[in-house]
């Protein structure tokens, strides 16, 4: 079955409130959107609960959702950044601000767990090209924050998305030639 | 409606699938899209490689993230259910189904005794009216045989009943006669007593003499000379039998 199909199939059925359908949803789509919010958040236990709070935001606005403006993951991942962003902007009062450990150089030990790394026909692109896309889609930069992080000019900043997407674009078509020449041998 | 162009050139198309546009801009790359079949293409084929971008570089989540919906959507609807408004309202809601059948058997029973109470009532109407009827009747009879101007005449039982006794109270001025006949003798059931008048040699018939009764009325006979009484077949004769001729009196 066509994946669009049949997500609508699922859309339509959660809009009906089922709940087999988001979980289907979930199962699908949740490791995409938590790599997104794990690099955003850099962090295990916040990027869980910030999951989380996005399938509850799915269950609760699906209603909003428009399948002519734009696929189900495309809706989701905005949801998912957003949920992010929000979260990341609020002060969390709950986190320890003073270090009040006795063994001061247990922090200073422990090195922190980087989620930047990406993988597949990303990681084939130029550093910058790589970075630009990494910063407006893995981490939430606005393209007006993302040009002044990478100390370029935006046009600039907007020619290297360009590139890496086009880029991106032949190296998916490359290997879908790829699979098609497999195809073809095989039979 | 934006122009190509510069929805290229600005990169608008990646801006609005980033969600970085605003209210207006967003609008208006809605627009061109529906508009231009090309720009929408590109589109799609933008959100399939960012799409497929994210899957390669997915993260799988722990298992309890999945857990931790599902037990919120569970819990969500059985708070929607065993919410403490929601018990509230439908125990106040049970509260008032109750008192409201309760209210209705209590109006029914009282429709059962109001209706009970009217038949009643109209029972004891009609025998005060039989009451009053009677006590009019029996106060006028009265009234007659204690009246100054009406004679009383005891009629003794000759051999035949030497016991017996009735009385009768003639008015000739009302034209009435009232006979107690309750000192006769019961008679079998084939038998009564009938009284008659006797005028110039015949005997004319005044009337039964039913011994249940304390006053019965008969018929007045003008220039009667006597009052008899006979024993005759129930339901009285045309004629009366001599020979059970058993008291008479004289006026």
């Amino acid at each position: 079955m066509d994946k669009s199909t049949e997500d609508n199939k699922l859309i339509a059925r959660l809009v009906h409130k089922d709940k087999k359908a988001l979980y289907a949803l979930y199962d699908k789509y949740s490791s995409a959107l938590y790599g997104v919010i794990l690099r955003m958040c850099q962090s295990e236990a916040q990027a869980e609960d910030l999951l989380q709070e996005t399938f509850i935001k799915i269950w609760q606005k699906i209603d909003s959702y428009d399948e002519t403006k734009g696929k189900f993951y495309t809706w989701a991942y905005r949801i998912a950044k957003n949920t992010t962003l929000n979260a990341l902007r609020k002060p969390n009062l709950l986190i320890q601000t003073e270090n009040l450990s006795v063994d001061n150089n247990k922090t200073l030990i422990e090195p922190k767990p980087d989620y930047s790394d990406l993988c597949g026909a990303i990681k084939k692109l130029e550093p910058h090209h790589q970075e630009a896309i990494s910063l407006v889609y893995f981490k939430g930069y606005t393209h007006r924050e993302a040009y002044q992080e990478m100390g370029v000019p935006l046009g600039t900043f907007k020619s290297y998305i360009r590139q890496a997407l086009d880029q991106l674009r032949k190296s998916y078509q490359n290997e879908l030639l790829l699979l098609w020449y497999i195809f073809e041998l095989l039979a | 409606m934006m122009d190509k162009k510069n929805i290229w050139e600005e990169g608008l198309l990646e801006k609005y699938l980033l969600d970085e546009l605003s209210e207006t801009e967003r609008l208006s790359i809605e627009d061109a899209l529906n508009k231009d079949k090309t720009l929408k293409a590109h589109f799609e084929r933008l959100e399939s490689d960012f799409e497929r971008m994210a899957f390669e570089n997915a993260i799988a989540p722990p298992s309890r993230i999945k857990s931790a919906i599902q037990h919120h959507l569970e819990k969500q609807y059985s708070t929607i259910f065993f919410s403490p408004t929601l018990l509230v309202a439908a125990s106040l809601a049970f509260l008032f189904l109750l008192t409201t059948v309760l209210m209705y058997l209590r109006w029914q029973n009282a429709q059962d005794d109001l209706q009970t109470i009217q038949d009643q009532t109209l029972v004891l109407q009609e025998r005060l009216n039989a009451l009053e009827e009677n006590y009019l009747s029996t106060n006028t009879l009265l009234k007659t045989i204690n009246g100054p101007k009406t004679i009383p005449l005891v009629l003794h039982g000759n051999e035949m009943v030497p016991h017996a006794r009735a009385v009768a109270y003639v008015n000739h001025d009302n034209k009435m006669v009232v006979v107690n006949a309750q000192g006769l003798p019961e008679l079998p059931k084939d038998k009564t007593y009938q009284m008659w008048s006797d005028v110039e040699g015949e005997m004319i018939n005044m009337g039964l003499l039913p011994t249940d009764q304390e006053l019965v009325t008969l018929r007045y006979i003008e220039k009667a000379e006597s009052l008899n009484i006979t024993i005759e077949p129930a339901g009285g004769n045309d004629h009366p039998t001599v020979a059970q001729l058993i008291s008479y009196v004289t006026l």
